[in-house]
């Protein structure tokens, strides 16, 4: 109202004592109108819920983490980023949950979206974002020297050396045996810590479980296959020689999976981009009680980036992380996810029913293990390989002796390969 | 950078172990690991070879594996043929 009766006089200006009056109140209007606002907004109070939440504590690291990141540089050691990275998680006492979440993801990605997770949850999306994009930069062994703004996940960088010494340790302690504390002690590396160690076993101990039960089918399959084949072709063959040559079997174990295995064709569960797989951990699909598998997840909130060269999407450690509360994952069914039933191989490539002795050409061509199928089908392959690329710490499905890589090199510039990685496809 | 390429012909050993695991020969999985990891034929080769000679007497029972599969799916084959011509011969006499 009386800024309405004010304009009128303000504009017209005619008596002075009006135009004072209306300034007076225009004043007044302003000096007390917006004074209450100015009052109405406590400014303590807005800042008082940040202090409160976990975004101070965090802000604050980050200058800190900052400056050990270029301390270390870009792109050097990943041992000496992860105990430059490492050290920090370690001094600052508030880190523990950090830890937790470094640990889950090791380097992977778990630790990644774990930390997106909390993220997410706990800050803003800028922030989520930076980390997205910082993710996605990240280059097999950069993560850490990239990881600048990211908020201090230190994540360990799983390179086939550090987890080859892993599985070392876990297998002198026993798989089911193995604690973290003793597989760190094992391993002697004082850049991980126990939770990188506990998230990483879990991962291994499932993979393993998958891994199995992959060898114990094919090894089923092959044995089955040979005796339907006996019966038709004169059983002239002998029993599968594959199996001494192959060292890096594990031990079969009985063939509680069958059953289902003939009746079902399992397409491939969603993740048809092995390439763009990530490994998103994803709890509740095995029903296997075991924890989340290797498995990559879905769409969602895509966090984090490839540990080693694609996008690796959100890795929900989902209870990767051992008892730590973790964050609502976006599970999706996905590579590993398959069927209903076991947590069954990762490559979900059975299609129809192997137990058929006739290996037909196309039909069959997926067959649950390729040990009998000579025609795997392409997506069960793309599959395969793209879980390699994703996740280059897996295991050796066969453990065959390395290449001497001098000889591989050497032989590669020969035929004119300079660069290994080509830089040209 | 040394590192990176150790940490490559990791991946190639691992893609190919993979391809092995597909009982694929070597040919087979050259092409594979071409279309979908875009890794050169000639690379995917040499750390084959490479690791034929680290991993001789694996490779010889695969190899001969291999060949011993490729004679049961061609007499399986056969066989097949054999059943469904008898089948269709036995149609048309009935038919008669």
């Amino acid at each position: 109202m009386l800024a309405v009766a004010n304009l009128p006089n303000t504009t017209t200006t005619t008596a002075a004592t009006t135009k004072d009056e209306s300034q007076e109140q225009t004043e007044s209007f302003n000096n007390e109108d917006f004074p209450d606002l100015l009052e109405s907004i406590d400014f303590g109070d807005l800042f008082a819920g940040i202090n409160d939440g976990d975004m101070l504590p965090d802000l604050e690291m980050d200058p800190e983490i900052l400056a050990d990141f270029s301390v270390s540089g870009s792109g050097s050691e990943s041992e000496m980023n992860i105990s430059v990275s490492n050290e920090k998680v370690e001094d600052n006492p508030r880190k523990d949950e950090e830890d937790k979440v470094s640990g889950s993801g090791s380097g992977l990605d778990s630790s990644l979206s774990t930390r997106g997770e909390e993220i997410v949850s706990k800050r803003d999306e800028s922030v989520v974002v930076n980390r997205v994009s910082k993710e996605s930069d990240k280059g097999r062994k950069s993560t850490q020297a990239k990881n600048n703004q990211g908020k201090r996940k230190v994540k360990v960088d799983w390179t086939p050396e550090l987890h080859r010494r892993f599985v070392q340790a876990v297998e002198q302690l026993g798989v089911d045996k193995a604690v973290p504390s003793r597989i760190l002690e094992l391993m002697g590396i004082d850049c991980l810590t126990r939770h990188n160690i506990a998230s990483h076993l879990q991962k291994y101990r499932s993979h393993r479980k998958h891994l199995l039960a992959r060898e114990a089918e094919a090894a089923t399959w092959s044995h089955r296959r040979q005796m339907y084949g006996a019966a038709g072709g004169g059983g002239k063959r002998d029993m599968s020689p594959w199996h001494a040559p192959t060292m890096g079997f594990p031990p079969i174990t009985p063939m509680h999976h069958h059953h289902f295995r003939p009746l079902h064709v399992w397409g491939h569960p969603p993740m048809e981009q092995p390439l763009m797989q990530m490994w998103p951990k994803h709890p509740a699909h095995s029903p296997s009680p075991p924890p989340p598998t290797w498995p990559p997840p879905p769409p969602p909130p895509a966090f984090d980036p490839s540990y080693w060269h694609h996008h690796n999407q959100q890795r929900v450690p989902n209870g990767l992380i051992s008892g730590t509360p973790c964050f609502p994952q976006p599970l999706a069914p996905a590579r590993f996810a398959t069927p209903p039933v076991t947590g069954i191989p990762h490559h979900a490539m059975y299609k129809v029913d192997p137990g058929m002795a006739v290996p037909t050409r196309q039909l069959a061509s997926s067959g649950p293990h390729p040990l009998f199928d000579f025609h795997p089908s392409k997506e069960s392959i793309d599959a395969a390989i793209g879980d390699v690329l994703s996740k280059p710490w897996l295991p050796l499905p066969l453990g065959l002796a390395p290449p001497s890589l001098d000889s591989v090199l050497g032989e590669l510039q020969r035929q004119g390969v300079a660069k290994v990685p080509p830089t040209s496809v | 950078m040394g590192d990176s390429s150790a940490s490559y012909i990791h991946m190639v050993h691992h893609l190919i172990e993979e391809c092995i695991v597909f009982n694929m020969g070597k040919e087979e999985c050259m092409e594979a690991l071409s279309k979908h990891a875009n890794i050169k034929p000639v690379i995917t080769s040499t750390v084959w070879n490479e690791l034929e000679k680290e991993n001789k007497e694996f490779f010889e029972a695969y190899t001969k594996k291999r060949r011993g599969e490729k004679v049961r799916e061609m007499e399986t084959r056969h066989e097949i043929q054999g059943v469904i011509a008898d089948s269709s011969n036995s149609n048309t006499s009935a038919d008669h």
